[in-house]
Parts: structure tokens; sequence; C-alpha cells
């Protein structure tokens, strides 16, 4: 399963849970893990906007409209707004989450026009969400690296599978140019010094927010 | 009159805010002291916070921290000349309740390992060695001598300044290394993406090593600098300020991507290697 699937059977999922397969692609993709933790994050927020006044309808014809014009839903899509699209969810409580959804996609997928673009309404209008690249591979000693610091913030953890790969990209390169010539001794020594990075990673990874082994005073 | 009045109600109100903020937050200052020998270890292990050390009397050890929140307690211990003390995370605190400030004070020989996620690690004024670790964390090392100095961070700027007869190792995947005035017998730094700046003269008889795999690399060096420089990059520009006297390359290299020769009596070794930065020897301009 890679990324845009991921984000396509999302929404039918219930509230927590995965199927395997998805389980899987969370596990190893940081990026559509972090877009869970904030849709949890968002739903649970939600619930302790049960009590407030649900907003009129100029409010939800006007996100509609901002949706349409990011692209994000189509005119094929154009159906009444409030009816079959609310019925999907089991309690109006989810009604301020879905609109919270709605933005944090929104501002995932916006892309800004480039100044000067003459393509930018072209650009705005083309047909929906454009798929996203497919994370690289993770190999089971860098899953390894990745859960031990699975418990940290989203923020956290995309850093480190950035240097993750940052780390991996340096070997690689240090490797094949090791490879053309067998004799250059500072490749040899820059692939030693890219591989210390990647035990500066696992090095880093640990939590160390337990007491000391001292006596205590 | 009017107006500095009401200024200075203003003031008193953002104070009197401000203090109530503070309580409210449930700051709590505690001071702990440690009677050392000679050549005392200490360690402080702070996840969210800033860890300031500076050098100070001999035989005692002195802390001053600031929790903010009773989400974190101190676990403190001393074994003979060790001192240890870790910022305890309780259940349900984060990067901000987590939070202790410290500013310590050492012995100037004491030795250091520092470690903090992402609160600033600075370290002045000592001749002990010093383990400084941060992912986030910018790491400053001020006016040190004669130690080991061990950096690491992930995304953290680590800065040297003045640090004098060090045998210095700096490794960081995406944080900027700059030196000022840095020399000893053995000085390497390893980054990927971030830059290494080195402005100083390499002393005399040691080695540098700086190696990046994108980040650029920019040494700066006075006229008078006793240097031998081995310099290339895979896929990157190489360039040189300085007209040196050639030496024969251990390696084939593309023109402009490195070069090789000596500054004066190469007292001592200078290896700047990247994959893909730029790479710039320049003159220190009088």
């Amino acid at each position: 399963m890679n990324c845009v699937e991921f984000e396509r059977v999302l929404s039918g999922s219930p509230e927590g849970t995965h199927t395997a397969d998805q389980q899987a692609h969370l596990d190893s993709c940081p990026a559509c893990a972090s877009l869970v933790a904030d849709l949890e994050l968002i739903t649970a927020k939600a619930k302790l906007l049960i009590a407030s006044d649900e907003p009129g309808p100029s409010v939800w014809n006007a996100i509609e409209a901002q949706l349409r014009r990011e692209g994000l839903i189509r005119s094929a899509e154009r159906v009444r707004v409030e009816v079959p699209f609310w019925q999907r969810w089991r309690t109006a409580w989810l009604i301020p989450a879905a609109a919270a959804l709605a933005l944090v996609v929104g501002l995932k997928l916006y892309q800004p026009p480039r100044v000067g673009d003459p393509n930018t309404v072209a650009k705005q209008t083309a047909p929906a969400v454009a798929p996203r690249p497919v994370a690289n591979p993770v190999s089971k000693e860098d899953q390894q690296l990745l859960s031990t610091v699975a418990s940290r913030p989203p923020a956290v953890r995309a850093r480190y599978r950035a240097h993750l790969d940052a780390a991996n990209s340096f070997i690689h390169d240090a490797e094949e140019s090791a490879r053309n010539d067998p004799d250059d001794i500072y490749m040899q020594q820059m692939l030693m010094n890219a591989y210390e990075q990647k035990q500066l990673l696992y090095d880093l990874a640990i939590d160390r927010s337990s007491a000391p082994d001292l006596g205590e005073q | 009159m009017e107006k500095m009045r009401r200024a200075g109600l203003r003031g008193l109100v953002a104070v009197l805010a401000l203090a109530g903020m503070a309580f409210a937050a449930g700051e709590t200052r505690k001071q702990l002291h440690f009677k050392v020998g000679t050549h005392p270890m200490v360690s402080i292990n702070n996840p969210y916070g800033p860890i300031l050390v500076k050098g100070g009397p001999e035989h005692e050890v002195s802390v001053v921290a600031v929790l903010h929140s009773n989400k974190v307690e101190l676990d403190q211990g001393q074994s003979g000349n060790r001192v240890s003390i870790v910022s305890h995370l309780l259940p349900g605190a984060d990067a901000t309740t987590g939070i202790v400030d410290y500013e310590v004070t050492v012995p100037v020989n004491a030795s250091l390992s520092l470690h903090s996620d992402t609160g600033r690690i600075h370290a002045e004024k000592l001749h002990g060695d010093l383990t400084l670790e941060g992912r986030s964390a910018a790491v400053e090392v001020w006016d040190c001598a004669n130690g080991h100095v061990h950096v690491k961070t992930l995304d953290g700027a680590v800065t040297l300044t003045n640090v004098e007869n060090g045998h210095i190792e700096v490794i960081s995947m995406g944080g900027n290394v700059v030196m000022n005035a840095v020399n000893g017998p053995y000085v390497t730094v390893n980054s990927n993406t971030g830059q290494i700046l080195y402005d100083g003269d390499f002393g005399d008889e040691g080695e540098y090593d700086f190696t990046s795999h994108t980040g650029n690399i920019e040494a700066t060096a006075p006229a008078y600098a006793s240097i031998e420089v081995l310099a290339r990059s895979t896929n990157g520009p190489v360039q040189s300020d300085f007209s040196l006297e050639p030496k024969h390359s251990p390696f084939i290299g593309k023109v402009g991507s490195a070069f090789h020769g000596t500054l004066n009596k190469a007292a001592s070794s200078v290896n700047l290697f990247s994959f893909s930065g730029k790479i710039h020897l320049k003159k220190r301009q009088q």
C-alpha cells in the first residue's frame, strides 16, 4: 500500500482502527503516521466541541467553495453538502472534526502558485489531488531505529526519518564511489564517516530521561 | 506626566502578569551543591531546556535548576568524584512542561557529559573533557583548552570559539558547524547537510579533517598559516584563494574539483572533503 492508496481508504476507516495493510504502511511511512496523528488529535479536540452551536449553512457553503477552489473536490461530485456527506459520520460532533480535517488536508496539499506563472489558473482547476511520492522503502535495521522513536512527536519522527534518508544517501554515494575506485582511501574514509552518521542517529534516538545509577544524595 | 504614569502602570501590570504566569505555571527553583575532589566528572541529562556550564571554584559543583512544572523532577546522585543529574520526566510531561533550565559552575578541570534534546548547551572556560550531545539543541563551546571536545547533534548548530589545544570531534547531520580560533592536535568535523565554517590559523602540527556529504566547507586562514591542504569534492566545486605550492595529488580529480598543496612550512595537515558540497579555502583579509 502506498501513500495515495492509504489516504484513499483513510476516511472510510473507523476511528483508531486500521487493517494490517494500513498498519504496515503507517509503520513504514512517517508522513502518513503524522497525518493520522494529526487527525486523531483533531478528533479528540472536536469531542470537546459537542456542546457548541453548529455553524450556519453559510459557513459550510464557504468551506465547500474553498475546497472546490483548491481542487480538493470536483464538479462531478457536486452534491448538496449537508445530506450524503455528513451521513457518513456517526455522530454530529464529528462535523467540526470533518471541517478541520478538510483544512488540514488542504494545507498539506496546497502548493502556492509561483510568481508570474502563466499556468496558475489552469493548475488550480486541474482535477483533484496530485499523487504524493511514495516514501523510500525502510530496511529492517532502519525500521528498528524508527520504532525506537515511534513515541516521539510526529515532527521529531519525521526529522529522524529525513536524517536516516540523508545518512543512507551518503552511504550509497560513498559506496558507489569506493566501488568504482577501490584504491581511493579517501573515499573509504568518507564511507566510514557516512556509517558514523548512521551510528549517531542510533545514539541520539535513545531516550535518556531515566534516573541515574549513582546513589541518591 | 499622565502618559508616563499610564506607561508605568502598564509596565507594572505586565510584570505582575508575568509573575502570575510563572507562579501559575508552577516554576520551582532548586539549588544543589556537591563537594568534589580533583578532576570531577559531571553528567547532566536534560531532555528539554538549556544547560549552561562555566568554570568556577575548585572542589565544588553548584547547580541552579529552574523546573517549569511539576511534570518533571530532578534525580541527582554522587559517587565520589562523579556527579549525575537527570531531569526525570513524569507521565504527561511534554516539551513545554518538561523544561528545566540549568546554570552550573564546575571546577575548570572538570569533565562534562551534557545531553539535551532541544535546549541550548553551553560550556565555557573549562579545561576538562567535554562530551556534548543535542538533537536539535545548539551547542556552544567558548574559551576552553587542553581537553577532548566531543560534540554530537542532529540539527543543532555547533559553535566552537577560542578552543585551544583541543582534541576535537564534531559530528552533526544538519547543523552548521562554526569554528573560530580553534586549534589542536586533532580537529575533525563530520557533517551531512550542514555547513562547516572554520576561521583560524590551524595551529601548529595538527590534523584537521572536515568532511561533508552535501554541506559546503569554508575554511579561512591567514597568510601566515603553515598548512598542507588536500581538498576534494566529488561532485562540487573546489576553490582556493591561496597560491599553494602544488603537491602530487593521491587521486585523480576533475579540474576545479580538487587541489593539493602547501603553504609556508606545512606544519598542519588540512583535509577538506565533500561529496557534493562546495569547498572554499579563503585567505583572511588583513
